[in-house]
Order: C-alpha cells, then structure tokens, then sequence
C-alpha cells in the first residue's frame, strides 16, 4: 500500500474530479491508501491533518495555488507543506496551480506553485526540489496523476524534463495525434468552428505545436480531446498559463509569431510556402460530403 | 443564558467552510458561516478579451464547471445585439448541462449524504455514473471537466451520428444504474409518483435513505425559509418564485443585489431585499414536482424534502437527455459565425447548476472586460445573514439540539465553497 496524503491550497478541485473520471480507477484505487483526499473517503480528517496526525505518508500531493499566509482552519498551509513534505518520499504537485501558480495566481500577491511562479525558480521549498515531481495541467489528465503515483509505488525510474515534468507524459505536444493534423502539415487556414476540418493553429490561438502533454494521445474521458473536437488547445501544461488572448493567434507579419516546438522559424517558412504552392482538392472539401 | 460558541470546520464540500455555532443552551442559537479564501476569478477577468472567460470561467469550480462555462456563453451572446444559434447546438448545451447535474447528484448522495446516515455503499456507485457522464460530455465536447466548447454562435465541435450512438449506449447504462443502485422501478413510473409510501416501499438506496431518516426521526429537521427561487429556464426547469402563499413567474435581474460582508469571501445575495433558497428543492416547488409536494406538504423544507428533491431530479433528467436526444437534428449548423463581438456592451447569463441558479453578468468596454459578476448558489443557500436577516442554511440550523445532525443539515443544500469564493 502506498499512502497518499492530498492537501488543496486555492484550488476548483478539477483535479479531485478529474481523478475520479480515470476509467482504471478501482483497480487501480487498490494499491493507495488516502490519508486525506478532500472528496473521498479517508483515514483522517481534515483537522486531525492539520494537527499533524496524519503519520506516514508516501506521496504528498500538492494541489491549488499557494498563497502567503493562507491559512485553512488554524495553520499555516505553508507550515503544513513543510511538515508533511519532509516525511514524504515524494511530492508531486497536482495540476498547474500547484506547479507554476496558473490562473488563481493572477487573482492575487504572493500566489504561485510549489517551486516555480510561471518559470520563475522560487526557492522557499527548495529542499524538496530532488523529490518533487510536477503534473501540471488544467486539470491533470487522470492516466497522468494515477500513472505517475503507480510508477512511483514500482519504483520505476521517470526521466523529467528541465521543468520536473515526467518525459512519459509531457514528452510529447498536444498536436501529436491531433485529427487536424493534416491540415497543418498543407497549410490550411481556413478552420471554422463547427466543423471537423481545419487546424487552429492559423488563427483561432491553438497552442497545441508548442504545448507538452499527452492530450492527443491519451485521450480525454477515453475518447475526446480539445483540438479534435474544434477548441484550440489553451497551453494549460505549461508556465506561461493563461496568457492573454486565447482565442486568437498572435501574428507577425501574418503569420503565428510562435513557431511549433523546436521549429526555427525559417524552417517554417520554407515549408509553408511549399505546401502552400499546392491546391490539394481533398482538404477543401467537407470530409463527410458524399461522393 | 450563558452563551457558547464552538467553530466547525466543515469540510469535503469543494473546499471547506466554517460554521461559528452560538449555543443557547442545548441548542444553536445563531450561526455564523464563513468562507475563507477567495481566488478573485472576477478580478483575473478584468482587462482581458471578453473570450478569454470561456477558457478561465469552467475554473471556477471542479464539479460545476460547466454549469460556468454555459452561463459564461449566455453572457457573451448576450452582448450582441441579434444572434442566431442553431436549435440544434442550444439542444447540446442543455444535453451536457444536464449531465453535469446528473454527475454532481450521484457524487453528493453517495459521497456527501450516505456517510451522514451510517449507510456504506461502494464510492463505485457515485464514480460510475459520474465517469459515464463525463464520457457523454466529452463525446460532444472533447473532455471533462473544463472544456470551453460551448462559444458565441453555437458549439465548437461537429457531432456525428457515430458520436450520438456511443452516447446513447452511456444512457442507457446510466438508466440501468439508476434502477441497480437508487431505486428499481421504470423511470416514467419514477417522474409521475407522488406518494412517499410507495418510493419509501421499493428496493435501492434512495427509499433506504429516506427510510432511514424516518427512522432516526429527522424528517423534519433543516425547515428554513420556506421561500424559493429560480433564475434559470431550460427545455427542463422553469424559473419563478415560490412563498407559502404565493407563485410568481416573472423575475426581474435589476432586483437582485449583492453586498460584501465581514469575516467571510463571500457575498451576500438578495432578491428585493429578501433571502431566498435555491437549488433542487426551489426547482421541485417551482415546477410543481408531485412527489416533492408531497414531501413539503408532510415535512415543509426539511432535510427529507430537501435530499429527495435533488434525487429526484436523477429520473428527470435522464427522460430529458432520452427526449432532446430523439429531437436533435444533425444537420442544422453547430456554428452560426455572430460576426465580432461588440466592444461596448452589456450581458447577463442565467443557468440552472446542479445547487441552484447561477448568474453572470459581463461589461465590455473597448473591446475589454471592465467587468464581471458572478452570482453563484451557495451565495444564496449558504449566505451568511445577520440575526434578523437569515439566510436558508442558517436558519435551518437554528433550533438543532446538540445531538442533532447539524453536519447532515448544512450538507444537505451541497455547499459548494469554491464557488461561493470564487
Ligand atoms: S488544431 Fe492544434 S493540435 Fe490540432 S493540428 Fe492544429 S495546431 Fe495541432
Ligand atoms: S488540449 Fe491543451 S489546454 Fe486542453 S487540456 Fe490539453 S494541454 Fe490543456
């Protein structure tokens, strides 16, 4: 058994909620054991968490964003963090409020994750840094958070990124495996909402290329995601979360200003004017019109 | 008298309150509820591109997200002059709102409410349902929770007839679920009943529930303000007012006003000056629900009325979802472009959520949010009134003895916290 302890800052719970959507869940519940979860049940209360009874926890899962001098019922949260972060073998923080601060940390002062204010280091908790592991998403996919904790109970090793986000999950971008994709690869601007074809990329603010996470590839609720059903991908994993303007793309002299990941912009250009030198008849025409 | 306080955390709500209980005696004389922290979702909105609230609002909270998100695009949709959304995208909307009730039911009766009465039941039966609905909100708008596919002009997404089949085989689980784990009788059967006896005689968790509070005498426990309200209409509910004597149906927004508070994040919310209840049981007594009128004539607003009302949405719904599923028709637009959104304007957004009437209120100007307001339900059930302005759960715990269930009393409106803060 692996006993895990949650403890939620300002948060919406999504990431509780989330949780609980993920398909494996009761087999996969079967191996934890909740100290705390705020909408489970579990073995303390809330009050006896705080006063510290809450003995022998595994993982601490860090949720919300952090505030100075929030306190829940009688102390501190960060005193709470402190103290149950040094039993802990590991700590992962749940979501990106509790990893950069995300949208509650534009809300406020003195707000922002665990160790970092959108890419910013902070240095308050930094002897948790070596043990720290960051989940972030809005919410965190449920395979991401219930995958994580199962490798950490096998003790398998997890290559991280820069960012200690675990490479099995946020290695990829959001496009990969996004049903729009050959709409990006020719260049196709002319996404409407409402309908299967285009990729938003061009103009309804997809930040899908330059996003990590696993949202095309382990798909939403099992089956769905963002970009396949006609929403741009808002960038919710990443430190910069939420810029402005989310619905748009930011241009320069017409075309996205931010390139996909890793893609120099020249690189860019050059295959677009490429692609964009063919008129390939199938990408203009409905996919379900009949022949 | 001497007076005694005692503070309450109350927690597992969707964050926590505290409860200041004043003892007069044996029993509450007043009580204080306060919410303690505050995001400031309204304040983050302010500057931004009045789209940006489709993408933050779901925020607000985990569990009725998107009960925001669709009361966020009202508001947008609101500020055009003339729009046009299809029948079929509004029918869409109102599908996946309902299926966030639906979610939000199951997870409060067996996760909230079970525990309270000493009944155990498998937290399976509250995760089932709940993770079939948010496969059906997915099918139709990529995930869940907190997606923003609901935008001015319709919906984002291209449904198909396959989406629609893998849809409704997740209705008919979740029918079969309901008849398995609540109450095994025939939904219509279910929505028609109006007497207490024949519910409290079937098998399933619910008349167990009910029976059980019967048993433990608490039938009556939980009477507030007997006064109810409704914003929201939908091809479901119907928004009015209803006191002891008389039903009203027309509401007036420019009525509702809010005011600040000490000790608490939240906001004080008040219809011509008066506190109302919200929620399942103001929906049940506004829409007439038979067996919910039953119950109010027996026990008035109780916890009994109060819990089976919200229940007994379950099979409504469910009917619902069937009927607006056999209307859709595929091939009207999803999308209807309502051309720029206008950069000084005004709108209002009303939805009904799983707790009550939820209300957003945006101000555009020069193309920016300058501001925005959102009005949620636990501001009206959990408001935090003074002595001689009480608000539904203070005046529900009001008269507890020391004994009594005050916990199951104040859960059973469903608090919600991180809504009430925002
Ligand atoms: S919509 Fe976004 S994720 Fe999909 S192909 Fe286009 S850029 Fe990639
Ligand atoms: S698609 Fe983008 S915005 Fe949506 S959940 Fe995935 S990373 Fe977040």
């Amino acid at each position: 058994m692996m006993r895990l302890l949650w403890l939620s800052a300002l948060a919406c719970n999504g990431n509780a909620h989330a949780l609980l959507n993920y398909p494996g869940f009761k087999v996969w519940q079967k191996e934890f054991e909740w100290l705390y979860h705020p909408l489970l049940p579990s073995e303390y209360s809330f009050k006896e968490v705080e006063k510290g009874m809450a003995e022998g926890c595994d993982v601490l899962l860090v949720d919300g964003t952090l505030e100075e001098g929030y306190v829940k019922y009688r102390r501190p949260y960060m005193e709470l963090l402190e103290h149950y972060g040094k039993q802990a073998h590991h700590i992962v923080t749940v979501g990106t409020c509790a990893t950069f601060g995300g949208i509650f940390a534009q809300g406020g002062k003195g707000r922002s994750g665990l160790h970092f204010r959108g890419d910013e280091r902070l240095d308050i908790f930094k002897n948790f840094w070596q043990k720290s592991i960051s989940l972030p998403g809005c919410p965190v996919q449920p395979e991401v958070l219930a995958g994580t904790l199962s490798l950490l109970k096998r003790k398998t090793d997890i290559p991280l990124d820069p960012l200690r986000r675990p490479k099995y999950y946020y290695a990829y971008t959001v496009h990969d495996g996004c049903i729009r994709n050959e709409y990006f690869e020719y260049k196709i601007d002319e996404h409407r909402f409402g309908r299967l074809e285009g990729c938003m990329f061009y103009d309804h603010g997809c930040q899908g290329t330059y996003t990590h996470g696993s949202c095309n590839k382990i798909l939403w609720n099992g089956l769905g995601s963002k970009t396949r059903n006609g929403q741009p991908c808002m960038g919710c994993t990443e430190p910069d979360f939420p810029k402005e303007n989310l619905w748009q793309t930011p241009k320069h002299m017409g075309i996205p200003a931010r390139m996909p990941l890793g893609v120099p912009r020249r690189a860019y250009l050059s295959l677009a004017g490429i692609a964009k030198a063919f008129r390939i008849e199938r990408f203009y025409t409905p996919l379900m019109k009949e022949e | 008298m001497a007076t005694r306080t005692r503070l309450e955390l109350i927690e597992k709500i969707e964050g926590e309150a505290q409860v200041l209980y004043e003892y007069e005696g044996e029993r509450i004389g007043f009580a204080q509820i306060r919410f303690l922290s505050s995001r400031h979702i309204e304040k983050i909105l302010e500057g931004r591109d009045p789209m940006d609230a489709l993408s933050i609002n779901p925020r607000v909270c985990g569990i009725c997200g998107h009960a925001h998100l669709i009361a966020t695009v009202r508001a947008l949709e609101d500020c055009y002059e003339a729009i046009k959304i299809s029948d079929k995208a509004l029918k869409i909307r109102e599908m996946t709102l309902s299926l966030e009730l639906l979610q939000n039911h199951f997870k409060w009766f067996y996760l909230t409410i079970l525990p309270l009465l000493d009944i155990e039941a498998p937290i399976e039966r509250a995760l089932e349902p709940s993770r079939l609905a948010g496969e059906m909100i997915a099918l139709l708008a990529g995930q869940y929770p907190h997606n923003s596919y609901a935008i001015p002009g319709g919906i984002t997404g291209e449904i198909t007839p396959v989406d629609l089949l893998e849809f409704r085989h997740r209705l008919e689980q979740l029918k079969e679920i309901f008849r398995r784990y609540l109450i095994d009788v025939d939904l219509d059967y279910f929505v028609r009943c109006d007497r207490i006896e024949e519910m409290l005689g079937k098998k399933g968790d619910l008349p167990q529930a009910m029976r059980t509070i019967l048993d433990l005498g608490w039938e009556r426990m939980g009477q507030s303000l007997d006064r109810f309200i409704v914003f929201g209409e939908s091809g479901f509910f119907i928004s009015g007012k209803s006191t002891a004597t008389r039903m009203r149906k027309h509401l007036d927004l420019r009525y509702l006003k809010e005011e600040k508070i000490q000790k608490s994040a939240a906001r004080l919310v008040a219809y011509r000056g008066r506190a109302y209840e919200t929620g399942p049981l103001a929906r049940a007594m506004v829409m007439k629900t038979p067996l919910i009128k039953e119950a109010h004539r027996r026990y008035k607003d109780s916890l009994f009325s109060r819990i089976l009302a919200r229940v007994c949405e379950v099979p409504r719904l469910l009917r619902y979802l069937d009927e607006t599923l056999q209307k859709l028709d595929l091939s009207q637009a999803a999308w209807i472009d309502p051309g720029p959104m206008p950069k000084e304007a005004k709108g209002t957004g009303v939805v009904e959520a799983a707790r009550g009437s939820l209300i957003h209120q945006i101000e555009i100007e020069e193309g920016k949010i300058a501001r925005y307001r959102i009005v949620t339900p636990t501001q009206w059930n959990l408001g935090n009134g003074s002595r001689d302005n009480l608000y539904p759960a203070q005046k529900a715990l009001i008269g507890l003895h020391r004994n009594d269930p005050a916990e199951l009393v104040f859960k059973a409106f469903d608090v919600c916290s991180v809504c009430t803060t925002k």
